[in-house]
């Protein structure tokens, strides 16, 4: 047993270190960039700190940020862990939005009533959405990265016309649903600022899916199933019914997290193009969290700081926003090449010690993907 | 369009071929390089990401060095160096391909315009030469504009059409097109064949990304002569799309991608018209004639196809109904631009579709592991 404490410890360790030294290493790149753009690497350091925490309201703005990425980054966990992971995570942020709008601007009850309803409609949105692409694998066949690819592509063409047409403001015209009634909205924490009470979600949704995937039947049925779908079918699990159940999870996670970005937005009407892109970037939280849920929360704090730092670094020394963008592509190539590296140093190590050793450094699922 | 008289049905003139090339082109080079790669096994989802560092180095260097030829050659080089990443992580090192491609977008997006704002955002909108028409004398000049719709291009866009055959012959008539085939289907055999199964993938990859970078130079210093930011617009998507579309074969990529360009040219042509013209709804209709007759014929040969065929018939029919009584409908441009996706999403749905899918495509391959 002590073996195994040891080797579980000792994984979370090489893992946490690994996510570190990937986050410091980009981060020195990104200061490279800084620097070789006439920038002083102090002056971009400390532009930058400013930026993400340097005063109540950047800190607002980069907790704020914290919410779509850990949301999208459980999403993408768990269907990780079932083994059918997908990057439809964009399009159900915005058919979750979608759904938003019509329960905000459709229905007219005090906030109490409103607010729950709105964060229903969204994960309805986003599980609905999903469901196609786990519909198209389950029944089909359908490689569900193609489909949900596809239906990326899809959906921003629907909120394109969406806001254009039936749900536009018609007092403007700028591609804008008209103003979402407060009572649809998530409170102000700090006024005046992007920092909302959706924060809240932050925790209680890692925890929930943590526990969720630890210590539920769903979820150790979907690690199952993740794990190998013969094996699953030999216990008597339906890897489709459960590796469907974990798309429509994501899916509703990521149409919460559209929920969050529509009304707990800095403004109060829904454009056609609100945040998608979250939806990529929250995979690279989860890549730098290894895949844990409770590890995606600083991870998605990372992140937030990044883009609420840089964007406002462009401002002040005039560094593009993008490098941002740069740096968390940069950041999963990272991951994936160190993971990839530990592992085949690990198994090299494993081969010279022998059969005994083999419990100790167990491969990880997605360096070798199951077949699909 | 020059004022040469045009040729044709309602608004698929030779104006529209012309166009409908020009648009084709991009997407085509991507997709033709795709299908090398996902027929060895690799989904390049940085396509897109290939294509915009094609388009920027093309006009950076085009821009620093004053010379479209370097030019040209950058945006080859950067489309190799970002499929190089690529290869080298999922070929070599074995990670996953999807999520390898999610982060070489995003890299690619965040590099591109991240250098673009850098270099350029603080002065005017500098336009570079573009690369000129070739003509092809004699066949430029065939009347009805089809003379200069076919033949008045410039030489990538020759060269995207050509590449297709070109890859066609590779693929089917050589050796080396045999490993490629056999590479993303029973990798296996080449390895006992004594051909290295990475170095075919990489070679995939390498091409995937060496002509998606060609693809993203002709968007940027072909067509327009400028870059701005994320300016492929899901083009790289959509290149994915083709090979789908395509069914994994050269032709069928052609056909694809020209299907994607001239609904691209309709729809920049019907943007300014108040209804659906009837002769769309005619060419509609005829498109969907005949797959439902290919597939009766295909009934008698005895391969039914029930859904196909009650699905094309209905489409056929809706599409006599529309053009004849060419009723007063415009439908929003975003249902046109959906169409191809949704039509991709019919075809993958369909099992004929996936028993042309490569067996291994997004598999890495172990050797001992098949």
């Amino acid at each position: 047993m002590i073996n195994t404490v040891r080797a579980r410890l000792s994984g979370t360790g090489t893992d946490f270190l690994l996510s570190v030294a990937v986050a410091i290493a980009a981060l020195l790149v990104a200061m490279l960039f800084v620097v070789a753009s006439g920038v002083s690497f102090s002056r971009g350091a400390s532009a930058f700190v400013d930026g993400a925490f340097g005063s109540n309201l950047n800190v607002a703005g980069t907790l704020a940020k914290m919410v779509p990425l850990t949301l999208v980054a459980l999403g993408w966990i768990v269907v990780f862990k079932a083994g059918r992971f997908h990057v439809g995570f964009p399009g159900q942020i915005l058919v979750g939005g979608l759904f938003v709008s019509i329960v905000a601007l459709k229905i007219h009850v005090p906030i109490v009533i409103h607010l729950p309803l709105v964060l229903i409609a969204g994960m309805v949105g986003g599980a609905l959405y999903a469901g196609i692409a786990a519909w198209l694998w389950a029944k089909r066949g359908v490689n569900e990265i193609l489909s949900t690819l596809l239906l990326n592509l899809v959906a921003a063409q629907i909120l394109a016309w969406w806001v254009r047409e039936p749900f536009h403001d018609k007092t403007t015209p700028l591609p804008l649903t008209p103003s979402l009634p407060d009572s649809s909205r998530w409170p102000e924490l700090i006024t005046n600022t992007d920092l909302h009470w959706d924060i809240v979600l932050v925790p209680i949704a890692a925890l929930a899916i943590a526990f969720l995937l630890a210590r539920t039947l769903f979820g150790f049925r979907s690690r199952l199933v993740g794990a190998g779908e013969g094996v699953a079918r030999h216990a008597g699990i339906s890897p489709e019914r459960v590796g469907s159940r974990a798309i429509l999870l994501s899916g509703a996670l990521a149409g919460l997290a559209g929920s969050s970005l529509v009304v707990a937005g800095s403004t109060p009407q829904m454009g056609e193009d609100f945040g998608a892109n979250y939806g990529f970037t929250g995979i690279a939280v989860a890549l730098l969290a290894r895949n844990s849920p409770l590890a995606a929360v600083p991870a998605a704090l990372l992140f937030a700081a990044l883009e609420q730092g840089g964007g406002v670094m462009e401002g002040t020394v005039g560094i593009s926003s993008s490098l941002v963008d740069f740096i968390q592509g940069l950041m999963i190539i990272l991951v994936l090449g160190a993971t990839t590296l530990l592992y085949m140093v690990r198994r090299r190590g494993r081969a010279k010690r022998g059969p005994k050793s083999r419990s100790q450094t167990a491969p990880k699922a997605e360096l070798e993907p199951a077949a699909r | 369009m020059s004022a040469i008289a045009t040729v044709g049905i309602g608004p698929f003139d030779t104006a529209w071929l012309a166009a409908a090339l020009v648009l084709t082109t991009p997407i085509l080079l991507a997709a033709v390089g795709e299908l090398i790669s996902e027929r060895v096994g690799v989904l390049n989802v940085g396509l897109e990401g290939y294509m915009l560092a094609g388009a920027f180095f093309s006009y950076y260097v085009t821009w620093k060095a004053d010379s479209l030829f370097l030019g040209v050659l950058a945006s080859v080089a950067a489309g190799l160096l970002f499929a190089a990443i690529m290869a080298l992580l999922t070929v070599e090192a074995k990670a996953d391909q999807i999520v390898t491609g999610v982060g070489i977008n995003l890299a690619a997006i965040g590099l591109t315009s991240y250098l673009f704002d850098q270099i350029f955002g603080n002065k005017a909108q500098i336009v570079v030469p573009t690369v000129g028409s070739l003509s092809i004398p004699g066949l430029s000049s065939i009347p009805g504009g089809f003379g200069s719709a076919l033949f008045n291009h410039d030489w990538i866009l020759y060269l995207a059409f050509v590449s297709v055959f070109v890859v066609w012959f590779l693929l089917y008539r050589t050796k080396w097109g045999l490993a490629v085939r056999a590479a993303g289907e029973l990798p296996a055999a080449v390895d006992t064949a004594g051909i290295s199964v990475k170095r075919v993938r990489w070679m995939g990859v390498l091409a995937a990304g060496g002509m998606s970078g060609l693809g993203g130079a002709n968007l940027a210093i072909v067509q327009v002569g400028i870059f701005h930011q994320e300016m492929t617009a899901g083009r790289g998507f959509l290149a994915l799309v083709a090979v789908i579309f395509g069914r994994w074969r050269p032709l069928g990529v052609l056909g694809a991608c020209f299907a994607l360009g001239g609904a691209d040219a309709l729809q920049l042509r019907l943007a300014d018209e108040s209804q659906v013209p009837s002769q769309v709804w005619a060419v509609l209709a005829g498109i969907a004639a005949a797959i439902a007759i290919y597939q009766v014929t295909r009934w008698r040969q005895g391969r039914p196809r029930p859904v196909a065929i009650a699905l094309s018939g209905a489409v056929a029919l809706c599409g006599v109904v529309l053009a004849a009584a060419s009723p007063h409908i415009d439908l929003p441009d975003q249902l046109w631009r959906s169409l191809p996706y949704l039509l991709a999403l019919v075809v993958l749905a369909g099992a004929i579709t996936r028993a042309h899918m490569p067996t291994k495509l997004t598999l890495p391959y172990s050797r001992g592991e098949g």
